[in-house]
């Protein structure tokens, strides 16, 4: 089945970067382009048990008589015939329905926010909603257009970090990209993760598609954020150890996000995992 | 999650939603009466016409900029939403009318609160149900619910919030629904009775009817189904004016409450919600004459027209009422004027019956319209008249509008899809759904003695023709294509696929409807299509799978 990538294009320099990453990840992982031209300055997202409305900021409706020539541009020169979405249903006139079957979506840090205000650490609240309820995995795209080189994926051995290890193959197999797996040791020891992907039969997939597992024991997990590859894809889970657990001790996540500046692979909950 | 039973569950749901629709709806209510209260001493000056224009203009910047919604009542997206996403609703849409719907009717602007409290009613039911992570069926009855309470609780009319939501919203009346809404009617109608009393919001005395009153609700019930239908599209004709003045949308709002305040200095009747006005009515002590009941019920259409078509947040349900009770004043006062010797009964109850006549003729919804009534004014004294006038009025609107008010713009995009309706079991399914994936692919330049080898391995008629390179679509052959060739054995090797595909075929791409496709191949007489998706052959769809999915859909949806 044709794996899609949903974009929300927006008409600026700093969208232009965004599409180029968009491409790029679909070029690596064989999936095509949907991308989607904004009319209005807000869409609704309706999925399984939860509906999202995203409000975009003025600038996605940025000179619009160009915006359909500037995508259609990029998406020839990355080898795709333009596929661009127009809502076919929606709730209020100025209100359309985007459809939430698709495999990825791509999201800059934030979609509710000026570019001017968008920076490292900030990941806006309807992103978060997004990933808390799509079945896809969402691309935070780099601020600027950054391939990749290599897979890296957090594994900390929680349910999403699971499913994440399982994406990091299945887009290994796909790219043919190396894959590593990193692993922050909380006063666990291998085994105890060894133990899980053996569980969850992830054992060969790792011998075939894992690279290098770099399980840090010391120092801190901002500290070591340092050893990703400044060119690597980052895929980690979220939100996979509970609200409470999450407002507490903070989530991964956040850190991350927060830290490097790397294209990030985010796989919420409700994702389901195929390797 | 420890459940007990389903329908133990939605009721105790149910219950919490009345509670908490009801106690929105109270909310609303006590705030639109502060804020009379508070304005009541500056109505009398001459700079008051510019008070519901504030009021639209706020209104309108707190749903576009703060909450970034549109305006409008609601209702029709929750309709929407129940039709088609399984009543999800967003949080915001909980709070959000209640507040710019309290600055709308609370400046002047002539509208409803019932409107919006269904919409933070029902929001908060979804809301609700999303937390229990109840599936679409059960999120939809609780949507329901939280309607019924608020309707419940603001009338002090719980049948008639149990019957607006079985008739209007859900548009289906099932066991598995009627007993959550109606436990949710009592507890949003009580929680209104232990917070303000209970109260009969136009209560009025005895009627006497005669046979000569119930033949004049008659023209009574064609005079409620004209004003509806004048209503009706002078909210429509000034949404689309508003819509082409080029003022920002808060602007827009505020010229349209200028426009009602003004009219406001004149004919005070047509401010706000106006249920002074209806009480008065009933009881009879409507002093002015045909002429001025007569302009007052024009003025009061118009005025609605002008807050809610210029961006002013509201429902219609009041207004409706009060011009109901409007034409029910100015048709007695008509039959006064042309019989004045027959006895006839009391103006307030052709004032009451006028009120059934509209609501059921902009809902269409007939039973709505007489419990309403029944239940609001205390009595079923008027019950034979009030059927009359609230089903012929319903009726003669449908024969002049198919749709109503709510359900207008639905229909007109193809977006209500009631339920066990061949549109809604369609757009429960999808093409992807219903891919037969079992066709063996061939390539253009494959020999036919190859391809018979092919034809002798699969059971369908139909061969996707792809290209080799690219794996794109190119063509289909079906078998009847190689009949003329098949015994002619010379031909087997002098004969390419891509002499004999056809490549003009008609295609379904993955996202296309259903019910689209359905009527594509009834019209071309087909009984499969290929899906095509990225240049990709993806699978065959046939008519058969369809119909055989659509039957078991529409199983799921029709058992309780």
């Amino acid at each position: 089945m044709e794996t899609q990538l949903f974009h929300i294009f927006r008409n600026t320099p700093l969208g232009r970067e965004t599409l180029l990453q968009s491409i790029y990840f679909c070029k690596k992982i064989g999936a095509s382009p949907a991308i989607y031209i904004p009319k209005f300055t807000k869409f609704l997202m309706y999925f399984e048990n939860d509906v999202v409305q995203v409000d975009l900021d003025e600038s996605y409706l940025t000179a619009p008589n160009t915006a359909s020539d500037h995508a259609t541009e990029l998406l020839l020169q990355g080898g795709f015939n333009p596929r661009f979405l127009e809502p076919k249903n929606y709730t209020a006139s100025t209100l359309p329905d985007i459809p939430t079957n698709f495999d990825f979506m791509c999201c800059p840090r934030s979609i509710s926010d000026l570019s001017s205000k968008i920076g490292l650490g900030y990941i806006g609240p309807r992103v978060r909603r997004i990933v808390t309820s799509a079945r896809f995995p969402v691309l935070i795209s780099s601020p600027v257009y950054k391939p990749w080189k290599s897979i890296t994926v957090f594994f900390g051995g929680s349910a999403n970090a699971v499913k994440a290890l399982r994406l990091g193959c299945r887009i290994s197999r796909v790219s043919g990209i190396p894959l590593d797996v990193f692993t922050h040791a909380e006063n666990r020891n291998k085994e105890v993760y060894e133990k899980i992907i053996q569980k969850e039969n992830l054992e060969e997939d790792m011998a075939l598609y894992a690279d290098k597992w770099h399980i840090f024991e010391k120092g801190t997990f901002e500290e070591n954020l340092y050893e990703v590859p400044h060119d690597s894809l980052v895929i980690l889970g979220a939100f996979g150890h509970g609200l409470i657990k999450d407002i507490v001790f903070g989530s991964k996540m956040e850190k991350i996000q927060s830290v490097i500046s790397n294209n990030l692979l985010i796989v919420g909950p409700k994702y389901t995992a195929t390797t | 999650m420890f459940r007990p039973d389903d329908r133990l569950l939605l009721m105790f749901i149910g219950i919490i939603v009345g509670i908490c629709s009801g106690l929105a709806a109270l909310a609303l209510n006590k705030s639109l009466v502060a804020m009379l209260e508070w304005l009541h001493p500056y109505r009398h000056l001459w700079w008051a016409f510019v008070l519901p224009a504030a009021g639209a203009a706020l209104s309108s910047l707190f749903l576009n900029k703060i909450v970034k919604e549109g305006a409008g009542h609601g209702v029709p997206e929750v309709i929407y939403s129940v039709s088609r996403y399984g009543g999800l609703l967003r949080f915001r849409s909980s709070f959000s009318r209640l507040i710019s719907s309290c600055l709308t009717i609370g400046s002047g602007g002539s509208a409803g609160p019932e409107a919006p409290v269904v919409m933070s009613g029902a929001s908060i039911g979804s809301n609700i149900a999303k937390f229990f992570s109840l599936n679409d069926r059960q999120r939809i009855t609780i949507v329901g619910c939280g309607a019924a309470g608020a309707i419940s609780s603001i009338f002090n009319a719980p049948i008639a919030g149990l019957v607006f939501t079985m008739e209007v919203i859900l548009g289906e009346w099932t066991a598995l629904n009627i007993v959550p809404i109606a436990m949710a009617s009592v507890a949003g109608t009580e929680v209104s009775r232990i917070l303000q009393g209970n109260q009969i919001p136009f209560s009025h005395r005895q009627f006497s009817i005669d046979l000569v009153d119930i033949l004049a609700c008659f023209g009574l019930a064609v005079s409620t189904a004209l004003a509806s239908i004048l209503l009706t599209r002078l909210l429509r004709s000034m949404r689309k004016i508003s819509g082409k003045v080029p003022f920002p949308l808060w602007l827009r709002a505020a010229v349209g409450g200028c426009a009602v305040g003004g009219i406001g200095i004149f004919l005070p009747v047509v401010l706000g919600e106006g249920y002074h006005s209806i009480r008065t009515m009933i009881e009879g002590g409507f002093s002015q004459g045909l002429l001025i009941a007569a302009i007052g019920t024009l003025a009061k259409i118009l005025a609605t027209a002008l807050t809610l078509g210029w961006g002013g947040s509201g429902g219609i349900f009041a207004p409706s009422l009060v011009i109901g009770s409007l034409v029910g004043l100015t048709y007695h006062r008509f039959i006064v004027l042309l019989w004045p010797s027959v006895s006839w009964v009391n103006e307030g109850c052709f004032a009451l019956l006028g009120m059934a006549g509209i609501i059921s003729g902009m809902l269409q919804a007939p039973l709505t319209g007489i419990f309403l009534i029944v239940e609001i004014t205390g009595g079923y004294d008027v019950i034979l008249p009030l059927i009359i006038v609230s089903a012929t009025s319903s009726t003669l609107c449908h024969y002049i509008e198919p749709a109503s008010f709510y359900l207008k713009e639905l229909v007109d995009k193809g977006q209500l899809l009631r339920p066990g309706t061949d549109a809604r079991v369609l757009s429960d399914l999808s093409v992807l759904e219903l891919l037969e994936k079992d066709c063996i692919t061939v390539t253009p330049n494959m020999l036919l003695r190859e391809f018979i080898e092919v034809v002798k391995k699969s059971h369908r008629n139909y061969f996707p023709v792809e290209d080799e390179k690219t794996g794109d679509f190119l063509g289909m052959i079906h078998l009847d294509d190689i009949r003329p060739y098949l015994f002619n054995p010379v031909m087997y090797d002098a004969v390419f696929l891509e002499q004999i595909m056809n490549p003009r075929v008609q295609i379904v791409r993955p996202d296309d409807d259903l019910s689209e496709i359905l009527h594509r191949m009834n019209k071309n007489r087909l009984f499969s299509m290929p899906v095509i998706g990225n240049n990709k052959f993806l699978g065959m769809i046939s008519k058969a799978t369809l119909l055989d999915q659509y039957r078991k859909e529409l199983r799921v949806q029709t058992t309780n």
